[in-house]
């Protein structure tokens, strides 16, 4: 890999340690991906955000870059954490959590990152350009950059995005470049579309069978809400290990589908249709009893649109005894849907609005036991996809009105 | 007993050596190893049982979630993780744990070094010239 002499004297170690050792990091990175020289980029969305991720040891790790001198070049936002930091002990979030959560949020912050701490950056004042290079981790987010804004990331795990926003670089390969960026398999949508659900149901499908690859859809509304988008790249993030999508017509890389595919033939083609979309909604609705009791709307995080439909579909009703109902969020978006009134509403009807954190990187296999809860119910397929093996729990899966009608009536129908 | 080279690229520097613990498939470090024990843990995994601390990993490749890099260091701070890592084919996961656990790693072989090295045999790693060296058959006639 062929180094600048700024980048050589700082894996040299002559601005410290701390540079020294995130040099030494995106230099094997980009040793082991055949990459040719470093990037610069000044935009990082940290993953391992979370101590459920992190740990003591990786807690520790951040730390210690911190004492070490560690200061951002770049701007930096963070993840989800895994505490709500007012409701946390209600929620059932461990104090030590808690603990070791403030000590690694503190240290992010202390090197200069916003402690935005949701999976939505882009909706909360880091919104990626066309053709800016970054370091991004939190799948869906890299999926969502990549696609609907044109930006470029990899999936950056939780050091190498330290290492990028110590530096101000990281290794040119993967979707950095154009070559790597044009579509592999043409994924034909001959189904509605009708909402989030359905956009995250197809976005399952095609993630399975696209693996790394890039998926191209034809036929998908040219008019998708932002959350649809986001529900499709959670999706495909989460089935298989997509980091892109375009959609012909909808997408800024794909006006044509010839521009998708650089010229190039599908190496293979899908289809899908009412057939699918059926089989993919019963893969992730697994629950065979009707019973519900913790209900996730949110992942990833809700809108302030989301939280409106969430607290629209509550007025003049309850949440049903012995329902949990979480509607995940970002503190910035939360602050937004509590100004016009939708936190209140959701919460006289017994409903929770979530700051920070979300059943995946927060506890949940120590949660769900403390609180007795049996089956997680979702609009969300990311979720759906997830929570059997990450935390135990079967899942009940649909769109959000069938979701808020179990909330309501305590029944999965 | 017999001695083997082989030679690789080094993917992250140092020098290590011990028993091998070899299998043909991907290791995810987030979820498919106890980073307490180092036991691999993985339901249907070639080496569920095993244990990799302490050890010379000879491994197809890492996989799954970015957090592995995390516990990789975490496992090297209890002294449950592997001495190096052997792989076929290097991936970001497990070496930005390696370089941040400073376990030395070589990958990209001239031979596959899952079919060269078996469960046992003692291994010298040379990260940094990159060459593993394999003496077959002391891992069980010693």
């Amino acid at each position: 890999m062929v180094l600048t002499d700024e980048e050589q004297a700082m894996l040299d170690g002559d601005r410290g340690p701390a540079v020294r050792k995130a040099m030494e990091i995106l230099v094997a990175l980009g040793e082991s991906f055949g990459a040719e020289r470093l990037i610069p980029v000044a935009n990082v969305h940290m993953a391992g955000s979370s101590v459920l991720v992190a740990e003591e040891a990786g807690t520790c790790f951040v730390e210690d870059i911190r004492a070490q001198g560690g200061v951002f070049v770049t701007n930096v936002t963070t993840n989800p954490t895994a505490v709500d930091p007012s409701q946390w002990a209600e929620l059932g979030i461990p104090e030590s959590d808690r603990v070791l959560q403030n000590r690694l949020t503190d240290a992010y912050a202390g090197m200069g990152a916003n402690t935005c701490n949701t999976c939505i950056p882009y909706l909360v004042g880091n919104a990626p350009r066309f053709g800016e290079h970054m370091a991004w981790g939190e799948s869906s987010a890299v999926v969502f950059a990549n696609s609907v804004c044109g930006a470029r990331t990899n999936r950056e795990g939780g050091p190498s995005g330290l290492a990028s926003a110590l530096t101000g670089r990281t290794p040119a390969y993967g979707f950095h470049l154009k070559e790597n960026r044009y579509g592999k398999l043409l994924v034909r949508v001959n189904t509605l579309l009708e909402d989030m659900t359905d956009y995250g149901s197809l976005g399952c499908f095609a993630g399975r069978v696209a693996g790394q690859d890039t998926p191209v859809f034809v036929g998908l509304p040219s008019d998708p809400s932002p959350e649809e988008l986001k529900a499709l790249s959670a999706a495909l993030a989460a089935a298989g290990a997509v980091s892109m999508f375009h959609a012909v017509g909808v997408t800024p890389e794909a006006q044509t589908l010839e521009e998708a595919f650089g010229g190039r033939v599908p190496e293979a083609e899908i289809e899908f249709g009412d057939a699918e979309k059926a089989d993919v909604e019963a893969s992730l609705n697994k629950e065979t009893s009707d019973h519900v009791d913790w209900i996730l709307i949110g992942c990833p995080n809700a809108s302030v649109q989301e939280i409106r439909e969430v607290a629209t579909a509550l007025d003049g009703r309850c949440v049903h005894d012995g329902v949990t109902l979480w509607v995940t969020t970002a503190p910035a978006i939360y602050t937004m849907a509590d100004r016009v009134g939708y936190v209140r509403a959701i919460e006289a009807a017994g409903g929770t609005v979530v700051r920070e954190t979300c059943p995946f990187l927060a506890r949940s296999r120590a949660i769900a036991p403390a609180k007795g809860y049996r089956t997680l119910t979702t609009n969300s397929a990311k979720m759906a996809f997830y929570a059997p093996g990450q935390f135990g729990l079967p899942t009940h899966y649909g769109n959000l009105a069938r979701v808020m009608r179990a909330a309501v009536e305590g029944v999965w129908r | 007993m017999s001695r083997i080279v082989l030679t690789g690229r080094r993917i992250v520097k140092g020098k290590a050596a011990g028993e091998a613990i070899v299998t043909r498939e991907a290791i995810s470090f987030n979820g498919g190893v106890d980073n307490m024990t180092g036991i691999v843990t993985e339901p249907g995994h070639e080496l569920e049982g095993g244990s990799v601390a302490g050890k010379v990993l000879v491994f197809q490749t890492g996989k799954g979630s970015t957090g592995g890099s995390y516990k990789i260091y975490d496992m090297v701070a209890r002294g449950t993780a592997p001495l190096a890592f052997v792989q076929v084919t290097p991936e970001s996961i497990t070496t930005v744990g390696a370089i941040i656990g400073e376990i030395p790693t070589v990958a990209s072989f001239d031979i596959d070094p899952t079919a060269a090295i078996a469960t046992g045999d003692y291994v010298e790693v040379d990260a940094d010239a990159g060459l593993v060296v394999v003496q077959s058959g002391r891992g069980t006639n010693d």
